[in-house]
Formats: C-alpha cells, sequence, structure tokens
C-alpha cells in the first residue's frame, strides 16, 4: 500500500524561525525565512563575542540540553528580564514576560537557524514582543493607565552602543537624527510606548509623531545601508 | 521601492520599534506569519534596531523565575536524568497554565491537540473497531502500532513493539485526512498507548503518522520531526 506521505520531512526539522512570530496557527507549509535579509555588516560576530556561544547554547537546546538552557538563562535573563521590566513597568508583569520569552526560547529553539548568526536579537525580540503584547493589553484592561516619566538615556548609555560594530554604526546614524526624532526613536524602542502614548508624553499631536517616526525610521535605513 | 513595499518596510520597521497598538501589533503578526516579503522586513529591522537594547540597563529576575519556568517545561533537569520513563503529557500542562500572557495563541493551539487518554477497561459498551490500521516505518515493514476505530471516531493505539526515544523527545500521533495536506494532531504518544478521538467521517482511507518531536509536542501545530511510523486505516 503507497503511502501519500512521505515517510520522513527532513526540510521540516530545522525550518528557521524568529522572534517576532507568535505560537503560530497550525500550518503544514513550513516557510522559510527568506535569504533576503543583509547580514553582511549587521548579523556578523565582530565586537559581539556573545554571539557565537548564543548561537551554540541555542543549538543545544535545540537538542534538549536542559543544562545549556540554563547556563543560556543564567547568561541572558538579566538582559530579557530587563528589558521587560522597562516596557512593561511592573514587577509581576515583566516576570510573566520573561517566563513567557524563555518558554518560547526553549520551544523555538529547534527552529532557531544558526546561519543566520543573530542569536542576541532574536532573544531580544522575543521578549521584547512578550512585553510589549502585555503592555498593550493592560492599556485595552486599565484604560486610565499612566506611565511613569522616564528619563532620558544618558550619554553614558548611548555610548554603550559603540562597543559592538553594528551598535557603533546604529549610534553615528542616530546622531545624524535631529534630537526630537532620536529622542521619540530611543524611548520608542525601550520603553515600548505607542504612537499615542508618545504623543500624550511629548505634548505633541499624534500625526507629527507618526510621521517623525517613519522619517526617522527611512533616515537609519539609508543611512545604515551598505 | 514600490509604494506598496515601502508601506510594508515602514510597518515592519513600527512593529520592531514598538509603536503600534494592540490590534495593529496582531495584524502585522497575523500577516507575518503568510507573507515572506513582510516577514524578511521584519528580521531586517529586528537586526538593525537590536543594538538599542544595551540602552536598558540589565534586572536580576526573581530568584522564583527559573523555577517558574522550569516547572512549566516539565520535569526539572535533575529529576529528568533518573527518571527511566519518558514524561506523560499531562505533566507539561504546566506549560499550558504558566504561560499567561500567550493566551488566546495557546487556546488556539490546544484546541487542536486532543489528549490521549489512557485506554479504559473494556466493558460491554465498548463499540467494535470499524477501522484499523497498522503503523510501521516502512510499508510493509514490521508493525510498530495498531490503530483501532470505532463507529464514534475514536481511535485506540496499541504498541506492538518498544520504541525507545530519546529524554528530550516525544512521539506525537497525527492524522491526515484523505486528499489533505495538513496532518492534524492527535496527541502526544505515551509508551502504554492511548485514546484519541479522530475528526470524524473521514475515516476510512485517513493515514496516521507517528513523528518525532521535541518533548512536549510539536510547538507548530504540524509535524517538525522525521516521521517514524505511519499506514492508513482501512474498514473493517
Amino acid at each position: 500500500m503507497a503511502l501519500a506521505y512521505p515517510l520522513t520531512m527532513p526540510a521540516l526539522a530545522r525550518t528557521p524561525i524568529r522572534g517576532n512570530m507568535p505560537l503560530r496557527r497550525p500550518s503544514y507549509s513550513a516557510r522559510r525565512l527568506r535569504e533576503s535579509v543583509t547580514l553582511g555588516s549587521l548579523g556578523n560576530d565582530t565586537g559581539n563575542s556573545g554571539e557565537s556561544t548564543l548561537r551554540a547554547l541555542l543549538e543545544r537546546c535545540a537538542q534538549g540540553d536542559r543544562q545549556a538552557f540554563r547556563t543560556l538563562y543564567d547568561m541572558q535573563a538579566p538582559r530579557m528580564h530587563g528589558l521587560a521590566m522597562r516596557i512593561t513597568r511592573d514587577t509581576a508583569l515583566a516576570a510573566d514576560a520573561t517566563h513567557d520569552a524563555f518558554i518560547q526560547v526553549w520551544r523555538q529553539s529547534v527552529r532557531f537557524d544558526p546561519e543566520r548568526g543573530a542569536a542576541g536579537a532574536w532573544l531580544t525580540s522575543i521578549v521584547r514582543y512578550r512585553a510589549l503584547d502585555i503592555a498593550r493589553r493592560r492599556i485595552r484592561e486599565k484604560p486610565g493607565y499612566e506611565p511613569p516619566e522616564q528619563e532620558d538615556e544618558s550619554p553614558d548609555a548611548l555610548s554603550q552602543m559603540i562597543s559592538s560594530t553594528e551598535g557603533a554604526a546604529l549610534h553615528r546614524c542616530l546622531d545624524q537624527l535631529e534630537p526630537d526624532r532620536r529622542k521619540l526613536i530611543l524611548r520608542a524602542y525601550a520603553d515600548g510606548l505607542s504612537h499615542s502614548e508618545l504623543s500624550e508624553s511629548m505634548g505633541t499631536p499624534l500625526g507629527t509623531i507618526k510621521s517623525w517616526i517613519r522619517r526617522a525610521l527611512i533616515a537609519l535605513k539609508e543611512c545604515l545601508s551598505p | 521601492m514600490s509604494g506598496v513595499a515601502e508601506e510594508d518596510d515602514l510597518r515592519a520597521a513600527e512593529y520592531v520599534l514598538g509603536t503600534l497598538d494592540e490590534s495593529e501589533r496582531a495584524t502585522v503578526a497575523r500577516r507575518a506569519e503568510t507573507d515572506d516579503v513582510l516577514n524578511s522586513a521584519i528580521a531586517a529591522w529586528e537586526i538593525r534596531l537590536s543594538p538599542l537594547a544595551v540602552l536598558v540597563s540589565p534586572v536580576t529576575p526573581p530568584p522564583e523565575l527559573w523555577r517558574r519556568i522550569e516547572q512549566s517545561l516539565g520535569a526539572p533537569v535533575v529529576a529528568e536524568a533518573r527518571r527511566p520513563a519518558r514524561r506523560s503529557f499531562w505533566e507539561s500542562l504546566g506549560f499550558w497554565r504558566g504561560v499567561s500572557g500567550a493566551g488566546f495563541a495557546l487556546a488556539a493551539a490546544l484546541a487542536v491537540l486532543v489528549l490521549l487518554r489512557p485506554v479504559p477497561p473494556t466493558g460491554p459498551s465498548a463499540n467494535l473497531p470499524s477501522a484499523s490500521a497498522v503503523l510501521a516505518a516502512s510499508p510493509g515493514g514490521p508493525p510498530a502500532y495498531l490503530a483501532e476505530a470505532d463507529t464514534n471516531g475514536r481511535l485506540t493505539l496499541h504498541p506492538l513493539t518498544h520504541v525507545a526515544v530519546a529524554s528530550d523527545r516525544d512521539l506525537e500521533l497525527w492524522a491526515l485526512p484523505v486528499g489533505g495536506t495538513k496532518p492534524q494532531s492527535l496527541g502526544v504518544l505515551r509508551a502504554a498507548g492511548g485514546v484519541a478521538t479522530l475528526p470524524q467521517a473521514t475515516q476510512a482511507g485517513m493515514q496516521l503518522m507517528v513523528s518525532l518531536e521535541p518533548r512536549g509536542g510539536s510547538p507548530t501545530g504540524a509535524p517538525t520531526g522525521p516521521v517514524l511510523f505511519a499506514g492508513r486505516l482501512a474498514r473493517l
């Protein structure tokens, strides 16, 4: 009796997956990440010594190695929890976000493609998206919630970006933005503020905020392209 | 770059930056599941903007967080090494409870998972099997499981050999209807076999498959590992 279905599906075994992917609905057409993402100057290892370690650990997680997962947690939990704390501004919600993110890392490590070489960015995205989803849900459930005022980024924090090649390039490009636009990008990324929250907190009309952010993003992309 | 492509690229950028509201975020995430161009744009923006993460100071998570993560994933590492038997699927239910935020996504994922229950004692009310399948590593090869479906769509799986699986893997049972392309998960297998409910009305000719998955089953809702055994349901 011939089977309509092949007995092995090696093509499905290691499909790259990224941080932005939620737990996916069942879909049998496993989709591969396009090769078109420019990694040349952005995702390489130079100046980012943790990257190859993270990749190796994720690969071991994919093989079911809990010890590697623990090591990855010890290495990355403070960084990831910091991102979650900053966005949710709530100890319990941040713990939920970090918890969910690590569960997702363990379960999806099998889909992380080490060739892509951006393990740090992958982990960052997973926890930020989780924290953003949680923060947005709180806005819906508690409409009156006011986020506490945040300090501007200190020049010290900004200068830390220079420690990696990619960070230095981004730092240089941010420097070319007008101070107001730069501040918008930094607050949006670090604090996870929505367009309307940024508009309220800066006292600037929503439409203006949206177009400033878009123009800043276009300028950054242009500045970063080789 | 065309207007539409540029609009998508900016949407991807806003998604990664984090300025979209709840429904806008959900829309982009949903579209990225099937739109490769949008998906790649998001990946590129993630890499572009990721150096900004150093602006945020690390915060040591509460000490109990690791334990909570371990509980959600199942048995802790130490206990696992001593356990000869594989973890039952029920233990991983902690995961479903623990993932507080992903509620609706998980509910959707859970909806397609029919947990395998232990085989109930056969009584006079038990239905007679109406269809059966032998699952083997190759057509006509040595049988690994016997599957019996009754008229109520209940499927009982009897292991015929001992199938050894690494402690970090689980076997998952799938059903592929005639003419279908998307196998549906019937649950994670236990060594003792179990009972699953089949999608009704599509029994005869339906293909059953057992795939090798990460512990707790496929994270995607579709088989991710090799299909080790397969067979087709035939009417008795």
